[in-house]
């Protein structure tokens, strides 16, 4: 059973709109949400609770709607949008005691774990933690009532390498204990890192969602001289954009063999940096 | 509920929502238009609600398992109670304004059951105009607490002008208690009602506003 099924989702703004978003995030995965900013990421998931009223489509989370569920839905998820940003001159200690309530799964040992392991000193505020420990705080709180899906809206945007890196190994941690991830970002060598599966979404629109290795694998990334750039070279390259020593393009798989030149694998930041540049659907 | 109220009082709390109760004690002030001391707590409601906007309640309750219609009913059973809060630490200083053995109140309505009555019911239109409003947008706080205080200074300046017109509240309203005892025994009835009617109406708009916005 899928513990999250997103399908045929959509809003309509009046200068933009989501259009048959759908997608599942299955036990124990990574799922990478994927797209540049404004392509519809933060909207979906704010639909996924409530946040955002969709148009249409049909929300599920282990199974069960969610409109008919929210309560019994939101006791099993977490949602980490960022770092805490909320009640910044409060100390954690005293946040942590208000959201312990709402929670009959709370474990406070597991807290205690985690407030250990993130070096978080509960007896600051928000304000007076780095952007990456307000992060962990958040997961902290997430996790401490043992949460069985992760929805982090851009968790490491913001940070240093170092404190990126330290999240990700929490989340590849988090994993390998059972937990799902839906993992939002436009920092894609993050996913590169963890994500199972990627879904890509574009102008509102899922572009792919699709086992990470099958994603990356059906692309190949070139490197071009002007003589290498001939008509045929052109009609089947995607996103071709100058570079400092000519230019850089990708192209499907079979494409790339068809054409006899050099290729490259391509990682998800060369596929998406040359797929944004094409008008392609 | 009760984890939301705690929430409320242990995170959304502003510090002027204890400040004004203590304003009740204006009260003694020999000549003064009594109601506004209560729309000291309407102020500080805007205060907690603005304090919440600035401090991302809405986005962190939101994530608690909790139904969108739940912030709703228990951000204004918190308001009800704030507000019942005032009405209980005024009583004191009503006594003690009728026992000082100075003339009754030269602006406005004396400091008697009938100001508290008359007091529950602008409260409660105060609710029904500040949180719909508030709840259809959080962002225009300030729009809100405008429209409720627009009618809190309008509810004002007409009670205030019927003491001093209107026979029935010149001559039987406006006078130390315990004279004419039942009639201001009605009015704080009538008020009560009126004070719970406004707040569930606030609350089925409100909430019902606040179902249809995208956050």
């Amino acid at each position: 059973m899928d513990l999250l099924s997103v399908q045929g989702l959509c809003k309509q703004y009046e200068q933009f709109s989501l259009q048959d978003v759908s997608f599942t995030v299955r036990p124990g995965e990574i799922m990478g949400f994927i797209g540049r900013n404004g392509a519809g990421k933060t909207t979906t998931l704010k639909s996924l609770l409530n946040f955002v009223h969709p148009d249409c489509g049909e929300i599920s989370f282990f199974g069960l709607p969610f409109a008919q569920n929210e309560q019994a839905i939101k006791q099993r998820i977490g949602f980490v949008s960022g770092g805490v940003d909320y009640y910044i001159l409060k100390k954690l200690r005293t946040i942590a005691d208000v959201t312990r309530a709402f929670y009959p799964t709370w474990d406070e040992t597991v807290y205690r774990h985690f407030l250990q392991t993130f070096q978080l000193n509960d007896q600051k505020t928000p304000s007076q933690l780095s952007a990456g420990m307000k992060v962990k705080f958040n997961l902290a709180l997430a996790l401490s009532h043992h949460a069985e899906l992760l929805i982090l809206d851009e968790p490491t945007s913001g940070l240093d390498p170092v404190s990126r890196d330290d999240l990700l190994d929490v989340f590849l941690a988090l994993a390998r204990e059972g937990v799902s991830i839906l993992f939002s970002t436009h920092i894609t060598s993050d996913l590169d890192r963890c994500a199972d599966r990627i879904t890509y979404i574009r102008h509102g629109k899922i572009l792919a969602s699709d086992d990470m290795t099958a994603f990356v694998g059906a692309y190949r990334a070139l490197e071009l001289t002007e003589d290498q750039l001939t008509q045929a070279v052109r009609e089947k390259v995607i996103g071709l954009k100058p570079a400092k020593h000519g230019y850089t393009a990708i192209a499907y798989a079979d494409d790339a063999e068809r054409l006899g030149l050099p290729v490259k694998p391509a990682d998800l930041e060369t596929i998406m940096v040359h797929v944004e540049k094409e008008d392609i659907v | 509920m009760k984890q939301l109220l705690k929430k409320e009082f242990r995170l959304a709390m502003h510090p002027t929502n204890y400040l004004f109760l203590l304003l009740s004690a204006m009260l003694v002030i020999p000549n003064y238009p009594y109601y506004v001391i209560f729309f000291y707590t309407a102020l500080g409601l805007f205060f907690l609600c603005l304090n919440a906007r600035e401090t991302h309640d809405i986005p962190y309750t939101m994530v608690l398992p909790v139904r969108k219609r739940e912030l709703v009913k228990a951000r204004i059973l918190f308001a009800v109670a704030i507000e019942l809060s005032q009405f209980v630490v005024a009583i004191p200083f009503a006594i003690l304004r009728q026992n000082l053995n100075i003339p009754g109140n030269q602006v406005g309505m004396d400091a008697n059951l009938a100001l508290f009555g008359l007091s529950l019911l602008m409260m409660g239109l105060f609710n029904l105009t500040f949180f719909p409003v508030f709840y259809g947008n959080p962002n225009q706080v300030g729009k809100a607490f405008i429209g409720g205080s627009t009618v809190v200074f309008f509810y004002i300046v007409v009670a205030e002008a019927m003491d001093h017109a209107v026979p029935f509240f010149r001559d039987q309203l406006d006078t130390p208690d315990p004279q004419f005892f039942m009639p201001k025994l009605f009015i704080v009835i009538g008020g009560a009602i009126g004070f719970a009617l406004c707040n569930m109406l606030a609350y089925k708009l409100s909430a019902a506003r606040f179902e249809k916005l995208d956050l």
